[in-house]
């Protein structure tokens, strides 16, 4: 159609849409995207400080039958820290019968035997095993069985891991880290046993804990935006 | 006369406007391109397209803020902090600019603290 044909009105309507039109085009789109960056962590004991870490005996207040939760642990950490620290990483047998010792700074202070440079990692470890009984219900459907029976009972195993972790400054005794550790978790699995659901709970304790010591870095989200 | 006066102010203004916008697109290009750039994880071609939208439009806040993100993403703490606070001051309402901020500083704060534990 011929724009000098048209009357005035839709002229003057028909420009202002066109306006309106280039307006929306070059302001409207979208104006953020979220991206995730890898943000440094803190750390909080730098193990480059030490020369040595002496891993010893950890105090055991109950554990699941089959299980030498000492030497496991002790492997497990052992095998686990000398992958990330540049020192050396030996065990120490000692007998350990109440909690007090880990305050006790003489005891370590003695035991570094005026090594320089070393840090002892020790603690307390709890380690249980339950059967838990559980009745689940359903909802029937129109077709099926009418004697089957509605609720029906679930068999969960369920394993509970509380370790108390103490990295010990041999110099001084005192020590320099101190943290709990509770974790839990249920298999549907009736064959589950101890020995693979602790691997799965020391798995978790080691990943926050490595957070700590190694300051690894985590994902956080940012904005990018374009005005 | 007065028709084809008025009609050619029209094609005038439009052309007018086209071409703000079209600059407005050039500036946007460049950031988008950067934002591509690092959604693919090319960081230092994000940083060259951010820097080029800074030359094109100093005012501009974006190009700021996405290259504090930018060198944060690459451990370059203290220029993150300066771009951050220009997009900020370019743009002090801009509530993405402000969350980014201020998760940057609590970073910065735990990094801090952990030099201040290693000298102690």
């Amino acid at each position: 159609m011929n724009l000098s044909m048209m009357p005035k009105k839709i002229k003057k309507s028909r420009v202002a849409l066109l306006f309106a039109l280039l307006f929306f085009i070059s302001c409207v789109s979208e104006s953020q995207f979220n991206i995730r960056i890898e943000a440094p962590g803190k750390i909080v004991l730098d193990l480059d400080r030490f020369s040595e870490i002496f891993i010893t005996d950890f105090l055991i207040k109950s554990q699941a039958k089959g299980l030498d939760l000492n030497t496991e642990i002790i492997d497990y950490f052992s095998s686990e820290l000398g992958n990330n620290f540049k020192g050396k990483i030996s065990t120490k047998k000692i007998t350990m019968e109440k909690e007090e010792v880990f305050k006790n700074e003489d005891f370590w202070k003695n035991l570094s035997a005026d090594k320089e440079n070393t840090l002892f990692l020790t603690g307390n470890i709890q380690y249980k095993e339950e059967v838990r009984k559980a009745v689940l219900g359903r909802k029937k459907k129109d077709a099926e069985d009418p004697f089957q029976p509605e609720k029906t009972l679930a068999e969960r195993r369920f394993y509970l891991l509380n370790l108390d972790l103490y990295f010990i400054d041999g110099k001084t005794g005192k020590a320099l880290y101190k943290k709990s550790f509770k974790e839990s978790r249920n298999y549907k699995n009736p064959e589950q046993t101890a020995y693979f659901a602790f691997f799965d709970l020391i798995k978790a304790v080691k990943e926050k804990l490595f957070r700590d010591l190694l300051g690894e870095r985590r994902l956080q989200q940012r904005y990018l935006i374009i005005r | 006369m007065f028709n084809k006066i008025t009609r050619g102010l029209l094609s005038l203004a439009l052309l007018a406007i086209f071409f703000s916008s079209c600059s407005q697109s050039i500036l946007d290009k460049q950031i988008l391109f950067g934002i591509q750039s690092a959604q693919r994880d090319l960081w230092d071609e994000a940083i060259f397209r951010w820097k080029k939208a800074v030359l094109s439009d100093p005012k501009a806040s974006a190009p700021h803020n996405n290259l504090a993100i930018a060198y944060e993403s690459k451990g370059l703490w203290q220029e993150a902090k300066k771009e951050y606070e220009i997009a900020l001051k370019l743009d002090p309402k801009n509530s993405y600019i402000q969350e980014n901020y201020e998760k940057f500083k609590k970073n910065h704060e735990l990094i801090d603290d952990a030099k201040k534990d290693k000298k102690k």
